[in-house]
């Protein structure tokens, strides 16, 4: 049989569409689907679907102490970790807006930690702020457990998933800030506006739209944060450090507990779902407006 | 005059700034690199430079240790595999839905898009249910399978592609040049740029990637990635820092050097689209 041009058409269209079609099903809508699923059910420790039980998950789950402990650690990290991170960043990418002769050597320097990974940063980081060994308390002369206490062990993988933020967020800001039309900075120039005016009421809100980009998606990532936890803390001491998706990763892959996982999963899913949808808005935007 | 002077002051300060921070946020790379030539005893002192650069004893202990090499080859093959699938697929969508027109295009559009609604942390665990039920834990495809869907690739190609005249397409059609033809000779290496800066940054994140190795290859060691065989030089009882930071630095120099190849691509086409990947 021959096919006409419109069958084949259609073939070659399938062809080039059928296999990212195919495996964001798999990966993406399926697992999804199944967390949905595996939250209302009883689920053994096999994966298989027991009985159904409607929500009683959910109500066990939210009744638990350490459930509740690792919520309130995941929101009280990210209210943390967000404005130091767009601070800092903010302040980088300002200072590295006009670009000098060493210009290569400190961009090259504030946009580093995006290149490292989370296992290495952690592994640096443990050993720096190590109790007896590390640099940190030798300097300060301090005796402090950083990771070891649950005073300040949260506090210590605040510096360090912020450590990691900073690199990609700055550059986003520095193109952001050397975005922003010539003829707008020239005219603020000859009115004679002072340098913090000038940023607070010209740069700041024509860059806003990256801000809030930013925002979004640091808030995003800082919900999902694990590593430092499954690195470094193993949610302890006392469970000071344990958040959603390392409660997700312990219940689900160290005791299998699919259907505690599930429901964990599906409370981080809510919990970004708007920040995602919002971080798309400012994205368009900031197209939009370079 | 006075002003320029002023100016170029001015400029110098806000230089010598930036460096001091610059050297307050590489300080973590610098403390590992430093350390992994540390012996034992200068390591347990205050002091940041080793006394000399010639003490490899911890690397070799490292080496000695875990098959450190053998993880660096088995996270080369699935970073590079990863990186080449998941540009290949989002190639051929993003062609797809920039040169037909069908039924369902908007929808298959918005429909991949949705795929970054969901956070791939989220889904984790159930991926591992469905790979395990593949049969695919402790493989190569088993730790790149999950990650071959980049709707942000495919939207990024996309507009990539919208932004070549019309009239390109339509001259290599008179000239009996088939779709697939006009796609790998002369679509593709137009967007060369992109297409590099897009593959070193998948490159990248596959490479640092860890919570995903681990889990797939918890009961392999063998097929450990080098980012999951790092974490493995130390156990909690027994902890020989200046060893790990010599098996951190080693997995470092490959990232350094994917992020200088990155910074010079960023640099030649610095294109909005190309940060947002």
């Amino acid at each position: 049989m021959k096919l006409n041009a419109k069958q084949q058409k259609n073939l070659k269209i399938l062809g080039f569409l059928a296999p990212i079609l195919i495996f964001s099903i798999l990966f993406v809508y399926y697992p999804f689907c199944r967390n949905l699923i595996n939250s209302l059910y009883a689920v053994s420790d096999k994966g298989e679907l027991l009985r159904f039980v409607g929500l009683d998950n959910f109500r066990s789950v939210f009744s638990r102490r350490d459930f509740r402990q690792f919520f309130a650690n995941t929101l009280l990290l990210t209210a943390i970790n967000v404005p130091v991170t767009l601070f800092l960043t903010i302040l980088l990418g300002r200072l590295a807006m006009k670009k000098r002769r060493l210009s290569p050597v400190y961009e090259t320097m504030f946009a580093l930690p995006m290149s490292i990974s989370m296992s290495a940063a952690a592994m640096i980081f443990k050993s720096m702020f190590s109790p007896t060994l590390g640099c940190v308390n030798a300097w300060l002369g301090l005796k402090l457990g950083w990771f070891e206490s649950r005073d300040t062990a949260l506090y210590t993988c605040v510096i360090l998933t912020v450590w990691m933020g900073i690199g990609f967020d700055y550059l986003l800001f520095q193109s952001a800030f050397r975005g922003i039309p010539r003829e707008i900075l020239e005219a603020a120039d000859l009115d004679g506006t002072g340098f913090f005016t000038r940023l607070f009421k010209i740069e700041l809100p024509l860059i806003s739209p990256t801000v809030f980009y930013v925002l979004c998606t640091n808030a995003v990532l800082a919900l999902m944060t694990s590593g430092p936890m499954i690195l470094i803390t193993q949610g302890g001491p006392s469970r000071s450090t344990g958040t959603l998706m390392y409660m997700m990763y312990a219940s689900g892959f160290g005791s299998s507990n699919y259907s505690l996982a599930a429901v964990v999963s599906l409370v981080a899913f809510c919990l970004t779902f708007g920040l995602t949808l919002l971080s798309f808005l400012f994205e368009r935007k900031k197209v939009f407006y370079q | 005059m006075k002003r320029y002077t002023k100016e170029r002051l001015w400029d110098a300060l806000v230089s010598c700034i930036a460096i001091f921070l610059g050297l307050i946020i590489v300080f973590p790379v610098i403390y590992c690199i430093l350390g992994a030539f540390k012996t034992p005893a200068e390591f347990a002192s205050p002091v940041l430079l080793p006394k000399s650069f010639a003490y490899l004893e911890n690397f070799r202990n490292a080496l000695h240790q875990a098959p450190l090499l053998r993880y660096m080859v088995n996270s080369f093959i699935t970073a590079f595999a990863g990186s080449f699938i998941r540009l290949a697929m989002a190639v051929c969508a993003a062609f797809a839905l920039t040169h037909y027109d069908f039924r369902g295009k908007k929808l298959c559009f918005f429909f991949l898009l949705g795929t970054m609604m969901m956070p791939g942390d989220t889904l984790l665990m159930a991926n591992y249910a469905t790979v395990s039920r593949l049969g695919l834990l402790n493989s190569y495809l088993g730790m790149i399978i999950v990650s071959f869907v980049s709707a942000s690739q495919m939207f990024l190609l996309r507009q990539k592609f919208l932004s070549f005249p019309k009239a390109l397409r339509h001259a290599a059609m008179l000239d009996g040049c088939g779709d697939l033809r006009y796609l790998l000779t002369i679509l593709l290496p137009l967007c060369r740029g992109t297409l590099t800066t897009l593959f070193v940054q998948s490159f990248l994140s596959l490479w640092n990637a860890y919570l995903w190795p681990l889990m797939v290859t918890a009961s392999a060691p063998d097929m450990r990635t080098i980012m999951v065989g790092i974490t493995k030089l130390n156990s909690w009882e027994d902890t020989n820092y200046e060893l790990v930071l010599a098996g951190v630095t080693i997995s470092l120099i490959p990232s350094f050097v994917l992020f200088a190849l990155m910074r010079r691509n960023l640099n030649k086409d610095n294109t909005d689209g190309s940060l947002n990947g």
